[in-house]
């Protein structure tokens, strides 16, 4: 139960440094926007009161783009141009669509950038321009709950993602964030965003398992929570299997009684809807009446039951390989807490409570966890709370490998690894005067390429050219703590950064998103470079804000006189160019504070390591 | 294109960045505190609003720290670095084991698996996987007594140790090939 904090004035944040931060649960079926207002998370509504908001986006012919509930009423009669499930699309592949049904509405061709893409009357949608619309809804909702003044927006979100998104996946999310003008803080894992909420409500400590079954996705996490500190000990799940498929198999059984034309795509539509009536109406009754096109008929709780069992096998199995991940036993598991609009079917309790014997945990509406979890994180991240207590530690979901001969993989980073992480491997040239080569990254479990997501194909230009052999590249790999990988590449001989082309197998390149940010802004050049140097002031004053921070902290300590004194004369500069309007002098201003400061950064964080841990050998005695 | 092997990204002594002794036995408590006090000042999640220096820094850092309690936690890759860390031995390559017993027994294990997973015995499979488990237990306590005699022989025989932790290393790997076959009768 979530109570209402009553603070004394004096107490409060103080509302001149609060900043706005909040969490948005991205749903394949649902998405939700939730913030931190004195002191409590909280999902917010729209103007109608509803606090879901369908991922359904519907595009008019004059241009009109609604969503949501809005977009939904176009689902039956205009379903050629209304897109719903856009979360199937991210960051997967024109091949992949064979398996994603609902599409078969809407015309999926290809987009150029891997990913398939929508043909809506003459202009071509991808994944990542719809999910943009559904978050830029999102993020005026919360604006004016939050009463911020036109033209100031969000300091920034987190959004979620499933634990099993692969890094493709990942970024574009991503990247449909900073189409919409996002600052996006942080991706977290829904699953994780779901123990916060939980965790702070109960401060449970503990081993606790996170079943999390939304409308198209399937994850499963095993978090430990001791001392304020998450550690996500193993994750998995399935990226295309959720409540969607519950309704499906209804619906497959709704058009064999109505004998359905197969290429009745209209009919199939309304079959999908139907279904997921009967089993709403199911997780109520136990026998209902059903009326569907020229079929009479009843449907009992135990005949869905029968239909839905295979897929919640499937994902008992997959708890049953995470719990083993994370070297535990089923007995171990302290709590099982339920995620996901789908783990209201009955069966689905059943199932869980049978396999883990206990029963779970349920008490926060299963839609709306999520989106508070990330809300309180958002807060955290932004800097409104004190943050010496809550810490999130997550893992790599999916085993990172490389392309070897024969097309085999050679994994790089295991899966259920902790990240940020890295790893380094050496290569060198097997002809005379090579000066490029191809390294061909892909992510998941299989030994086979062809069985894994292809990530990039990255191309390394500029090697010294030297005999075969003689020359060493060495090339990391390195995780963020969104999940996301980077590649860097090095010749250690000479010490020359190679060249790095990364061609994304399904996504965009960075240029990609910026020309698709400069047309989604539809005013005048004037209005795009004041955007432009408005956000480059912020980023200035933002740098020098913090690196101010950091040498009243601790710099008379970490620096001599000398570097202390370039560090203070490289800030006064950008302070000076940051008044004027020229971008790239700012841009280049700041990498030159940048350039001072780094050798400080890192003394910094062996400072505060040698500090965190003479405070744990006080801790022990 | 050839490759040089896959190594971790910092090779420094993750005892010492853990300030802990480098010894093989290590308190796993004391080790995920360790983890959690300095994660606590160092994580991205705490620089989100810093300079790209400090974000940067503050992820080269955990993954330091990351790298290193991956190595720390797990005991294979703790011997491993112990014993380079003595001897200088690097363990990462290529280890002949000469002990006709141990290849008898491994040969042994390798057949029974196989013969349970032909059989798709679940219940055999389970009680395989705690044999090997509590092998691999007792396996964990001879390696740590070859680290213990150091102390008293003088000189480290890296060899035999090699040996052992390549016996370790087996019983790992079958254990997750017993998962695999579990997973396989499961669907």
């Amino acid at each position: 139960m979530a109570l209402l904090q009553i603070a004394e004035p004096g107490q409060s944040t103080k509302p001149h440094e609060h900043k706005y931060a909040a969490g948005i649960d991205l749903g394949t079926t649902n998405s939700l926007i939730a913030t931190v207002r004195s002191g409590v998370a909280e999902t917010l509504p729209d103007l109608k009161g509803n606090h879901l908001l369908p991922s359904i986006v519907h595009y008019a012919k004059d241009g009109t783009v609604s969503v949501g509930y809005s977009a939904k009423i176009f689902q039956c009669s205009d379903p050629a141009n209304t897109v719903s499930s856009v979360k199937r699309l991210m960051g997967r592949g024109l091949a992949d669509v064979q398996t994603i049904k609902e599409f078969t509405a809407n015309q999926l061709t290809a987009s150029g950038i891997g990913m398939p893409a929508i043909q809506i009357f003459d202009q071509i949608r991808n994944p990542i321009e719809i999910s943009a619309e559904i978050l830029k809804v999102l993020a005026h909702r919360a604006e004016s709950a939050l009463g911020i003044p036109e033209g100031d927006s969000l300091g920034g979100v987190v959004i979620t993602v499933p634990a099993y998104f692969d890094d493709a996946q990942r970024q574009a999310t991503k990247d449909a964030a900073q189409l919409a003008g996002l600052n996006v803080l942080r991706l977290l894992n829904e699953p994780t965003a779901a123990a916060v909420a939980y965790g702070l409500d109960t401060g449970n400590e503990g081993i606790h398992a996170i079943y999390d079954l939304g409308g198209g996705t399937f994850d499963i996490s095993i978090l430990r929570l001791e001392k304020g500190v998450y550690e996500v000990l193993a994750t998995g799940g399935d990226s295309a299997l959720g409540g969607d498929d519950f309704d499906r198999a209804i619906a497959s059984y709704l058009v064999e009684q109505a004998e359905v034309d197969a290429a009745d795509r209209q009919a199939h539509q309304m079959a999908m809807l139907k279904a997921r009536e009967v089993k709403e109406l199911l997780t109520e009754h136990e026998l209902i009446d059903v009326h569907f096109m020229n079929w009479d008929g009843q449907i009992s709780r135990e005949q869905i039951n029968e239909l839905m069992a295979p897929i919640i096998d499937k994902t008992l199995l997959a708890c049953r390989r995470t719990i083993k991940d994370a070297t535990l036993k089923f007995a171990d598991i302290r709590e099982i807490v339920m995620v996901g609009g789908s783990t209201r079917v009955p069966l689905v309790q059943q199932k869980v409570a049978d396999y883990f014997k206990q029963k779970p945990l349920t008490s926060i509406d299963p839609d709306r966890v999520v989106a508070i979890g990330a809300a309180i994180q958002a807060d955290i991240l932004i800097g409104n709370k004190s943050n010496d207590q809550l810490l999130l530690l997550d893992v790599l979901p999916l085993s990172l490998g490389v392309e070897t001969m024969g097309g085999l993989v050679e994994k790089i980073i295991p899966r259920n690894t902790p990240i940020p992480i890295a790893r380094a491997q050496e290569f060198t040239t097997f002809k005379d005067g090579q000066t490029a080569m191809a390294i061909h990254v892909v992510q998941g479990e299989r030994e086979l390429v062809d069985d894994c997501r292809s990530l990039a194909h990255f191309e390394l230009r500029g090697i010294p050219p030297m005999v075969a052999g003689a020359t060493r590249i060495k090339v990391t790999y390195q995780v963020d703590a969104d999940g996301l990988l980077n590649v860097m590449a090095e010749e250690t001989t000479s010490g020359v950064q190679a060249e790095i082309q990364v061609k994304p197998s399904y996504g965009l390149t960075d240029s990609q998103v910026t020309e698709m940010l400069k047309n989604s802004i539809e005013k005048a050049e004037g209005d795009m470079q004041l955007r432009m140097l408005r956000e480059q002031q912020v980023e200035a004053s933002r740098v020098i804000e913090a690196v101010r921070a950091a040498l009243q902290d601790n710099g008379q300590q970490l620096l001599s006189e000398q570097e202390f004194a370039a560090i203070e004369s490289a800030l006064r500069q950008l302070e000076i160019i940051a008044q004027g309007t020229d971008i790239n002098a700012i841009e280049e201003a700041i990498k030159v504070v940048d350039t001072n400061s780094q050798e400080f950064a890192s003394r910094r964080m062996d400072a505060s390591i040698a500090k965190a841990l003479v405070g744990s050998e006080v801790d022990e005695l | 294109m050839t490759q040089n092997g896959n190594k971790s990204i910092d090779l420094k002594n993750p005892f010492e960045l853990f300030g802990l002794e480098p010894n093989f036995l290590l308190n796993e408590q004391e080790l995920s505190q360790k983890l959690r006090d300095m994660l606590q000042t160092v994580h991205p999640d705490r620089f989100v609003s810093s300079s790209d220096q400090e974000q940067l820094a503050a992820m080269q850092k955990t993954t330091q720290i990351n790298d290193a309690y991956g190595v720390l936690k797990s005991p294979v890759r703790r011997a491993q670095a112990l014993l380079q860390l003595r001897t200088g031995v690097d363990s990462s390559g290529e280890v002949t084991v000469k002990d006709p017993m141990f290849l008898m027994q491994q040969l042994e294990l390798r057949e029974e698996l196989e013969n349970l997973s032909v059989k798709k015995d679940m219940n055999g499979l389970m009680s395989f996987a705690e044999q090997i488990e509590s092998m691999q237990e007792q396996q964990i306590a001879v390696i740590n007594d070859f680290f213990q005699q150091e102390g008293e022989n003088q000189e480290l025989e890296s060899d035999k140790i090699l040996a052992e932790i390549y016996k370790l290393q087996f019983l790992r790997k079958t254990l997750i090939d017993i998962e695999a076959a579990e997973e396989k009768i499961l669907g």
